[in-house]
Formats: structure tokens, C-alpha cells, sequence
């Protein structure tokens, strides 16, 4: 069980004791993160057991590297969610051929939208209507690259050739799709 | 660095900060990076936003055991699950029968998409909608040339899948169906949906509404 006192202390202030190789700090992180870990990684590769596995693998590596986290480089959540980011893209461009994701009338086990049961949870929900909006402001071309890249884990050339166009243009959609999106969150959350 | 050269690495930041480079281009990439404070600054700047996409993504909850087997892990205490490359799941086959019923809910409930022969060029397939439920919605299945790449589901005038809703995009192979990827639609009723696996020895891509999260196996709910 995690301490109340540990559950008082800020991400950063957990992170400099996971340094130290405490599990309870880091237990309390994954309390605080995981759902987003698995969101995300749900989110790309659609599959329960596989989104599973890439959080695991991903969040143990964050255990034996953690002493390469570096607080000016950003928050905690940032830097979990681009570790599982990364591990999810990897998955996904060595298994591009021989994925195999089956459905069966056996073992069927539903993913659930997390409860608001806390302020904080609301909060998160509320953020993700947010970005969402957000998001939904970009002009429909430069939000299907984004999204083809950061959730299809689909590089520029495959996407150029998917959707028959030039190289350049995917990066040049891509580059001033987070421009406008930038500008977006900084009307919508105060980036 | 010619100023040339520097426009064409500052063209690649958008790719760069989505995952969109290859291995060897961001190695490239990197090193130009290290040298030029004008594209450090703009990886910094843009970097906020990039960081936000995945905060865009509905909070699901994570089963109890993955906590537990990272813990476990973690703490030693046991030996734990060792961590695994991207496992594949493996279940059983469909019965026929059965999925011939879920191969009609999921037509009778959305899109099909039939495909046609393969050819050595890539190709976009009109897809055969159901007119009686989405009378104003057309799709298309954009599939690059060559083997093992990645398919695109095109879709227009699809009504938002409404609160608590996403659309799941389902491969038809024989004798099964798979999960592919969940997607929304925007308000113009336009969307797409990566298909990363591709549509090699897949009869039919079919979409139907879901909950939020996706399902395991198409649901008859509307």
C-alpha cells in the first residue's frame, strides 16, 4: 500500500525517489499515469493483450532507466506517455505483415471508459475533450496526417504513398499541422 | 549548412516530433539538430504540441492484473512476467456459423467494403454502403502498391457515432474477424482509419459504431 505521504508529493518529487529505486513512488506514479499509458497505447494498436504488453515493456524500461529522467525536459506524464508512444510505433513497424489480431466469441473482454471517480479523473476526461477540439480545428488534410503518424505509427513515405501525394506535402502538412494546433491549445488551455 | 540545407531538415520537424521518421532518418535528422539552434528552437516550440495529442485520447480504464504483473516485475518480489516484444494475441478460429452472424452484423450495422482482385499497382475501392442506416455516407479503401503496407479507410457524410461512440474498422478473413482500429469523425462527417496491417488476405473491411475503447467482437448495439 502507498503511503499517504507519498500520495501528497508532486510527480517530480516521486520521480527523484523512483531514482532511488522506490517501488512505492513508482507504484504511485503508475497509479497516476497508467490509465493513460494504456489509453494511448489501446488507441494505436486496438488490441487489449497488445496494448497491455507495450505498457508493461514500456513502463519497465522507464523503471531501469530512470535515472535519465531529466525534469527540464518535461513532466513526468510527458515522458511516460513518449516512452509508450515509442515502444507502441516500434510494435507496430516490425509486425506491420504478420499482425494478426483475432476476435473470438471466447474470452471477449471489453475495455471500459475509465469511472470519473475523482476530481482528478474529470479533469483528465475534460482534458482530452479539450486537445480533442483542439485538434478537430485543423484542417482536415494536416489532422489525417498527424493522426496517421502519431496513432498509426505510419511513417511520412508510407503515408505519401497511401494517400498519393508528395513526400514534401505530407511533412509540410504535418509541420503546420502542429503549428495551428500549437496555437490552438494555447486559446484552449493556455499553452 | 547551405540555407538549402537547412530548409529541408526544418521541413522534416513536423515528421520528426510525430514518430514519422524512419530509424536512419532521425539519426540524420538529430545530427543536424545538435548544430542548429534555429531548429531547436522550433522542435521546442512545436514540441508542446505534439505532446498534447496523446492527452486527446478518452482515459480507459486498465485492467487490474497489468498492475500487478509490472509490479511484480518491478519489485522482484517475484519473478514475474518478463517483459515481452509486442505479443500477438492468439484465439481460436470463429466457428463458420458464427461468423457468418457476425460478418452480417457488422454489414447490416455500418459500411462494407468489398475488395476487389489485388493488382501490382495500388489502388482505392469504392465501398458498398448501407443506404437504409447511412444515406448520405460514401467510403473508399485507399491500398498502396507493394506487399505488407498499410490500407486507409476513407469515409464521408458518416454521422458523428454520437456520445460514448467511436466506429471500429473489422477485417473479414476466412472464417474470422479482427479488431482493427477505432476512429471518429469529424463534424464535416469526413474520417479515416489507419489499416497498419494492411488488407492482404482480408475479404472485407467493415466499420460498425461501438462503444468508446473499441470491442473485441462487432456488437449489434446501434
Amino acid at each position: 500500500m502507498v503511503s499517504r505521504e507519498l500520495d501528497r508529493l508532486a510527480d517530480e518529487e516521486l520521480m527523484q525517489l523512483v531514482q532511488q529505486g522506490d517501488p512505492r513512488a513508482f507504484e504511485l506514479l503508475y497509479d497516476r499515469h497508467g490509465g493513460a499509458a494504456f489509453s494511448l497505447a489501446y488507441r494505436m494498436v486496438g488490441d487489449r493483450a497488445a496494448a497491455e504488453d507495450i505498457v508493461q515493456e514500456a513502463l519497465l524500461s522507464m523503471w531501469r532507466s530512470r535515472v535519465r529522467y531529466e525534469p527540464a525536459r518535461g513532466s513526468v506524464r510527458t515522458w511516460v506517455l513518449g516512452i509508450v508512444h515509442h515502444r507502441a510505433i516500434d510494435g507496430l513497424r516490425r509486425n506491420l505483415v504478420h499482425q494478426r489480431r483475432r476476435a473470438s466469441a471466447e474470452g471477449i473482454e471489453e475495455v471500459h471508459e475509465a469511472a470519473e471517480r475523482t476530481d482528478v479523473e474529470a479533469a483528465r476526461r475534460e482534458e482530452a475533450r479539450s486537445v480533442r477540439a483542439a485538434m478537430d480545428e485543423l484542417p482536415g488534410e494536416q489532422l489525417q496526417v498527424i493522426e496517421l503518424a502519431y496513432f498509426g505509427g505510419f511513417t511520412h513515405t508510407q503515408i505519401a504513398e497511401m494517400l498519393e501525394m508528395p513526400v514534401g506535402t505530407v511533412k509540410g502538412r504535418m509541420r503546420l499541422g502542429l503549428e495551428k494546433l500549437r496555437r490552438q491549445l494555447g486559446e484552449v488551455v493556455g499553452v | 549548412m547551405s540555407e538549402q540545407g537547412h530548409e529541408s531538415y526544418r521541413e522534416e520537424i513536423g515528421a520528426y516530433l510525430l514518430g514519422a521518421l524512419s530509424e536512419s532518418e532521425v539519426e540524420v535528422f538529430e545530427r543536424h539538430l545538435s548544430g542548429c539552434e534555429r531548429c531547436s528552437e522550433e522542435v521546442a516550440r512545436l514540441q508542446v504540441a505534439a505532446d498534447a495529442i496523446p492527452r486527446s485520447v478518452t482515459p480507459l480504464a486498465p485492467p487490474p492484473r497489468l498492475k500487478k504483473s509490472l509490479m511484480k516485475a518491478v519489485t522482484g518480489e517475484s519473478p514475474g512476467r518478463a517483459p515481452r516484444r509486442f505479443r500477438l494475441p492468439a484465439f481460436p478460429r470463429l466457428s463458420p456459423a458464427l461468423a457468418a452472424a457476425l460478418v452480417a452484423v457488422g454489414v447490416l450495422a455500418g459500411v462494407g467494403v468489398s475488395l476487389l482482385a489485388s493488382g501490382d499497382e495500388g489502388k482505392t475501392v469504392a465501398a458498398r454502403v448501407d443506404r437504409a442506416r447511412l444515406p448520405q455516407a460514401s467510403a473508399s479503401l485507399v491500398e498502396p502498391a507493394g506487399s505488407g503496407k498499410g490500407a486507409l479507410l476513407r469515409v464521408q457524410g458518416m454521422p458523428t457515432p454520437g456520445p460514448g461512440r467511436v466506429y471500429q474498422v473489422w477485417l473479414r478473413r476466412d472464417g474470422e474477424i479482427v479488431p482493427g482500429t477505432v476512429f471518429s469523425v469529424r463534424s464535416d462527417g469526413t474520417g479515416a482509419a489507419a489499416i497498419p496491417q494492411g488488407v492482404k488476405g482480408v475479404r472485407q473491411v467493415m466499420v460498425t459504431r461501438e462503444r468508446v475503447g473499441g470491442a473485441r467482437a462487432p456488437s449489434e448495439k446501434p
